[in-house]
């Protein structure tokens, strides 16, 4: 890397306020340190900067005329003023000029709520318009991939255009013809399966460009809005869930310039209608008699105690488990005796050419960096066979058990080993042969921490209500944990991780205050070889 | 010992119900003859509504027999009492429409905001207001039922001179 240069600093005054900024911030960058936004269309803090839409045309002291606000530097001792009556012209005659061709189908319109032309209209735009001629009309086109463009919706920012170019480097979309006939084209023989070309729903600042898996599903000011963190791969894109009616209907990407930037792939955004799985595990069971019994709390997590006490354990985790859960199930490992183990599907790499360090990464669930901090082994990984004790018991800790259940598993349960299965479904696989199955929540519907693959630790918040008698994985696992004399017991999910804080050396001094929702790396990435200096080194 | 109440001797004029009998007869033979009348014969007969009564209500269909509304979620939004339902959908054509509309005429207070934001002018109130039911189901108003209504709809507003000036 090379040497962090001096940056100078400078001081501009924006409607009376006084800000110091970075030398070559711009001025809607430098207008948002002191709460002002200017209106804009076209720029993007994640995109280079175009100046077409002239949206955010300011008033700068001793400039001679209106400038564009995105396209021009801070100087020191500039002073800006954004609502003169000359600028909010100018911006009225904007809004104007986009209404012509606009359909005004905001009835219709999926982008509705969330939508710039309708707020920047509301807030400074005219009541009513003046055009009385035919409005142009361009028919609907399948971009291809989950993009859906609607050309008369369309205000020609380019945002979807530099997006694809310059930070996807795949430049499938252009601005075709010329004036009022000018619409987004997309190159002949190509279209937007690309995996992160979904992007450009979110960028489009009207509802030109919009999502096909979204469409007509709901209207953004029904939506309930939860930062959580993508559990589709180990990058760990940041991610705000969004839910209506207790059902997650879209996954929209939460901006952090260390993990995501303003950016989520295909694969992540699609990812969720597991979330809401109707067949759930939802009651306590215990088999009495030969017959799994639907019983309540207490009496199923004594039974749980009775089968894993002072045996042997081996966990088959799930790396889509947070790390309080993770943490819980090797403090019985620790007090018991045993071993933890994962295994994780994997899939094609897809990097977004733009933005450096950052992709669909091959390890696709959220913790599998957790679960190895935490101790856990990767089965792929594992080189020796898991030992096999006279008086075992197996844990599986929420693994979906899709497939085969692992050998060395399958071992254990033919030698007569106890299961006792925490999870949030009931697999087949295992049902018959299950002693206790205690129900927990999905990670929408609890609160945690994932590591991601760059050993950065980040929380995810509750979305959703818990379907039946189901329970938090670190409260279901608290319980047991203290029941078999491995823990204290815990009554949140933050002393749960300052707990795991306490007792692994690479999470120290960690805490939730301290992640808050951007998260923090753990104190020895670096020597873990987790970062991307160390991998290079 | 027995409690013994005092009884006070009154004048034979001021006890008597003779008197207040007759006096009463005399009210209603009075209204025998009188023509100035304020019973209606309900239901033979029935009030003149005002235009703006705002009852039980109607969604307007197009030419086609379909429902006008096309699910844009303003109803539900801004009605007070929480009484719509609405799931939007996607028709044949690709265009937007409610899959399930149901409004909750029990829980409805009549204020007739849905109508007011009706984008499509669907929605309506009407000038109706015989709407009993033997349970309280049937008074969840589903999409047929609300566009089979045939009562004259209320306006809410003179249509020549919409903004009342």
């Amino acid at each position: 890397m090379s040497e962090p240069r001096e940056v100078k600093m400078v001081s501009v005054t924006i409607e009376g306020r006084t800000t110091v900024v970075p030398e070559g911030t711009n001025l809607i960058e430098a207008a948002k340190t002191v709460g002002v936004l200017i209106p804009h269309y076209c720029y993007h803090p994640g995109l280079p900067v175009a100046g077409v839409c002239r949206m955010c045309l300011v008033d700068v002291e001793k400039f001679p005329k209106l400038t564009p606000a995105c396209a021009t530097s801070v100087m020191d001792g500039q002073v800006v003023h954004v609502h003169t009556e000359k600028a909010r012209e100018a911006r009225k005659g904007v809004l104007e000029f986009l209404l012509i061709n606009h359909p005004l189908d905001c009835p219709v319109c999926d982008q509705s709520g969330e939508c710039e032309l309708q707020d920047y209209t509301f807030q400074e735009g005219r009541a009513t318009s003046r055009y009385e001629e035919p409005k142009r009309f361009n028919p609907v086109e399948d971009f291809g991939g989950d993009v859906m463009y609607v050309p008369n919706r369309c205000i020609l920012c380019t945002r979807c255009v530099r997006f694809m170019g310059d930070v996807a480097e795949e430049p499938v979309l252009n601005v075709s013809e010329r004036g009022d006939r000018a619409y987004i084209g997309k190159a002949e023989g190509h279209d937007l399966t690309h995996e992160w070309a979904g992007n450009v729903v979110d960028l489009c600042p009207v509802g030109a460009l919009l999502s096909k898996d979204f469409l007509n599903k709901a209207r953004a000011w029904e939506l309930d809005r939860s930062a959580t963190v993508c559990t589709g791969c180990s990058q760990g894109c940041n991610v705000t869930v969004e839910t209506r009616d207790n059902t997650v209907v879209r996954l929209k990407p939460r901006s952090n310039t260390e993990v995501n930037h303003f950016y989520l792939c295909e694969t992540g955004r699609l990812n969720y209608r597991w979330m809401n799985r109707r067949d759930r595990l939802d009651q306590p069971m215990v088999r009495v008699q030969g017959a799994l019994r639907e019983v309540d709390w207490e009496d199923a997590l004594d039974a749980a105690a009775a089968a894993l006490g002072n045996r042997e354990v081996t966990v088959l985790a799930s790396p889509n488990a947070s790390n309080e859960a993770l943490f819980l199930a090797e403090r019985i490992i620790a007090k018991h005796g045993g071993q933890g183990v994962f295994r994780v599907e994997r899939g094609g790499e897809a990097p977004l050419a733009g933005v450096p360090d950052l992709s669909l990464r091959a390890e696709r669930a959220a913790n599998g960096t957790g679960a190895r901090l935490l101790g856990y082994t990767d089965l792929a990984e594992q080189r020796k066979p898991l030992q096999i004790g006279a008086d075992s018991a197996v844990l599986v800790l929420d693994d979906l058990l899709e497939g085969d259940i692992p050998d060395a598993v399958q071992q254990l349960l033919a030698a007569g080993a106890r299961l006792v299965h925490v999870g949030t479904t009931l697999p087949d696989a295992i049902a018959a042969r299950v002693d206790v199955a205690l129900p927990i929540t999905n990670h929408t519907e609890e609160e945690g921490t994932f590591t991601n693959l760059r050993g950065r630790v980040q929380r995810f918040l509750q979305a959703r209500t818990a379907p039946g008698l189901a329970r938090p994985s670190w409260f279901v696992l608290g319980d047991l944990t203290e029941r078999l004399g491995a823990s204290d017991g815990f009554y949140t999910s933050a002393a749960v991780f300052d707990a795991l804080a306490a007792a692994h050396e690479s999470y120290n001094g960690l805490s939730y205050a301290r992640l808050a929702l951007r998260g923090l790396p753990v104190l020895d990435a670096e020597a873990r070889g987790l970062t991307v200096e160390a991998i290079h080194a | 010992m027995t409690i013994r109440v005092k009884v006070l001797d009154r004048p034979i004029e001021e006890v008597s119900y003779i008197r207040s009998t007759l006096s009463g007869l005399a009210t209603t033979f009075k209204h025998m003859i009188d023509p100035h009348k304020v019973t209606m014969q309900y239901p033979e007969e029935r009030w003149d509504l005002s235009p703006r009564w705002r009852g039980t209500h109607r969604m307007l269909t197009t030419e086609t027999g379909k429902a006008k509304c096309v699910a844009c979620g303003l109803c539900p939004t801004v009605c007070p009492a929480n009484c719509i339902k609405l799931v939007p959908g996607e028709d044949e054509e690709g265009n937007r429409y409610p899959l399930i509309f149901e409004i909750d005429e029990f829980r409805c207070i009549f204020c007739g905001y849905c109508q007011e934001v009706c984008p499509e002018e669907a929605i309506h109130l009407g000038r109706h207001y015989e709407n009993a039911e033997f349970s309280r189901e049937a008074f969840v108003y589903d999409l047929e039922r609300l566009t089979a209504q045939m009562h004259p709809v209320s306006e809410l507003w003179d249509p020549a001179d919409p903004s009342g000036e």
